[in-house]
């Protein structure tokens, strides 16, 4: 007869570590939400919480709208463009997600606050320097990585010989990317946006050193937990860290129904 | 008329080797080898997916090095036949006529004609997921056909089929090429499929065109001992008994 999990030692021991592990995390989440839901309904009265949720959702919208455009372009390159060095540009472009989010917060503030590059940005009316536009560009910065790998990974699970089979039929290259390739990279699009909009609303370390911590003015959902937190408003900085919970379960959860099955044959040329 | 000029190509550790070969307009030519000897890559460098890295292809006496895929007026039944998953029968059919400014009642209706040609009219709804193979393969080659190529390329066209469906679609194939009298260049490694459809044969073997005759000609006189083996794995008999 097949032994049970509990009857073998090492099962017993791995089974037990992975319990814990889960156990552990739930309850830290859990506590924080069954603190903090009780008065969730009057954190969402202060008009402070109520500025960084509308703030918050203003930059990740706008900065996720910027990764989609850009990242479509290069994740194409990357997949299916022969150009030289490409496993340079494929590390280069991972750097900022390897880079603690400060140190890439720090580089964006020499590049836009120390250089006459950013001087004349800023003389064109683009200041990023402490400025909303700031968080937006700190938000690009961390997730476009992100979203140029989940775009490759898609558009390589696209056949390519779809498209080739489209030119045969009359596409331009042009045309055969936007009626095949695009379309059938529809979920990856999907997920990527979605987890790229999450982590933009949570994206703290580099917008805080971009744009700073000012309320009612740079103030997002994380910096509004954090400059509670720093002025000892536990209750506030709870609200605004279980209106964030709630947004990475939703978007965890769409990224599941969507990042898993990319449409699209894996036969590569 | 399609030539090709000493074309080497290497892709991976795959290389084709100096292939010189010549078909003639209006003929039905049937490459034939075993599996893993090029012959898709062939009908890749006709189409354009690849450059040769060495050597010429013409097609109508016309380099195609500077003609890009869309403007080679050839007609390509993948051995997977590549439907577009997203988009239903119809749509896949209609693709190459809605790209040009044709109006859509007549793409309607082109398309239910060879629809109806072909007997799947009852499938314009349904996504390539759920059709079966034979299904599939009709469909690509309705794709195809509507474009009213100049070439048509099938791969392998007939092989996901039963031998009676086969017969069948090969019958029908032979018919729609001497009503459409397009140039047709035929892979398989099917010697009887060879046998019934081709006036000409070539045998490519590990990357190399070997021979190439009258489909008579080659099964009788294999021209080397490496040719003569491939073909010895079936009598010669059975190839012209249907
Ligand atoms: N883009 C590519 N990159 C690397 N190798 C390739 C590429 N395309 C084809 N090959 C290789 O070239 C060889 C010939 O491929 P091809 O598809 O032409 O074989 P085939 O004769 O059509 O075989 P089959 O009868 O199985 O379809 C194979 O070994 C294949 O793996
Ligand atoms: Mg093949």
């Amino acid at each position: 007869m097949k032994k049970n999990w509990w009857q073998d030692k090492f099962n017993l021991f791995m089974v037990a570590v992975a319990f814990f592990t889960f156990l552990f995390m739930t309850a830290a989440v859990g506590t924080l939400m069954i603190k903090g839901l009780p008065q969730i309904g009057k954190a969402l009265a202060a008009p402070e919480i109520q500025f960084a949720i509308r703030l918050s959702l203003y930059t990740s919208l706008i900065s996720t709208a910027f990764c989609i455009v850009i990242a479509i372009p290069v994740a194409y390159v990357l997949a299916r463009v022969d150009i030289p060095m490409k496993s340079l540009f494929n590390t280069l472009l991972d750097l900022p997600l390897a880079l603690p989010p400060v140190v890439s917060g720090l580089c964006l503030l020499i590049i836009f606050g120390t250089t006459a590059f950013g001087a004349w940005l800023e003389g064109i009316g683009l200041p990023f320097v402490f400025t909303v536009k700031g968080i937006i560009m700190a938000q690009i910065f961390v997730n476009i990585p992100f979203m140029i790998r989940v775009m490759k990974s898609t558009i390589l699970s696209v056949n390519p010989r779809l498209e080739f089979i489209a030119r045969t039929l009359g596409c331009t290259p042009a045309q055969a990317f936007w009626k095949i390739t695009l379309p059938l990279s529809k979920n990856g699009i999907i997920a990527g946006i979605v987890t790229t909009w999450a982590r933009a609303l949570g994206e703290f370390g580099a917008a805080l050193m971009l744009a700073g911590a000012t309320r009612f003015r740079t103030e997002t959902l994380p910096i509004s937990l954090f400059l509670n937190m720093s002025t000892g408003d536990l209750e506030g900085a709870m609200a605004a860290a279980n209106l964030l919970i709630i947004i990475s379960i939703i978007s965890l959860y769409i990224f599941n129904k969507f990042g898993g099955d990319f449409i699209g044959g894996t036969r590569g040329v | 008329m399609i030539r090709f000029a000493d074309v080497s190509i290497k892709l991976g550790d795959f290389s084709l080797k100096n292939v010189n070969l010549e078909i003639k307009e209006g003929e039905f030519f049937t490459i034939l080898g075993p599996t893993g000897t090029g012959k898709t890559v062939i009908l890749e460098l006709i189409a354009g997916l690849y450059r040769p890295d060495a050597g010429k292809i013409f097609i109508n006496g016309a380099d195609a090095e500077n003609i890009p895929p869309e403007r080679r007026k050839i007609g390509f039944v993948y051995q997977d036949y590549a439907l577009f998953p997203h988009l239903n029968v119809y749509k896949n059919i209609a693709f190459g006529p809605q790209l040009g400014k044709i109006p859509s009642p007549i793409i309607k209706e082109r398309v239910k004609d060879l629809a109806d040609m072909l007997g799947i009219a009852h499938l314009l709804e349904r996504f390539p997921g759920t059709l079966s193979g034979g299904e599939q393969q009709r469909v690509s080659l309705a794709r195809a056909f509507i474009m009213k190529p100049r070439i048509l390329l099938l791969d392998e066209p007939f092989g996901a089929l039963d031998p009676n469906t086969k017969r069948m679609l090969c019958r029908e194939l032979k018919k729609m090429y001497l009503q459409y009298q397009c140039t047709v260049i035929h892979v398989t490694h099917d010697f009887s499929e060879a046998g019934m459809l081709a006036d000409r044969i070539g045998i490519i073997l590990e990357g190399r065109v070997r021979q190439v005759g009258g489909s008579r000609e080659v099964f009788e006189n294999p021209l080397d001992q490496k040719v003569a083996s491939f073909l010895g794995a079936e009598p010669l008999k059975t190839v012209f008994a249907g």
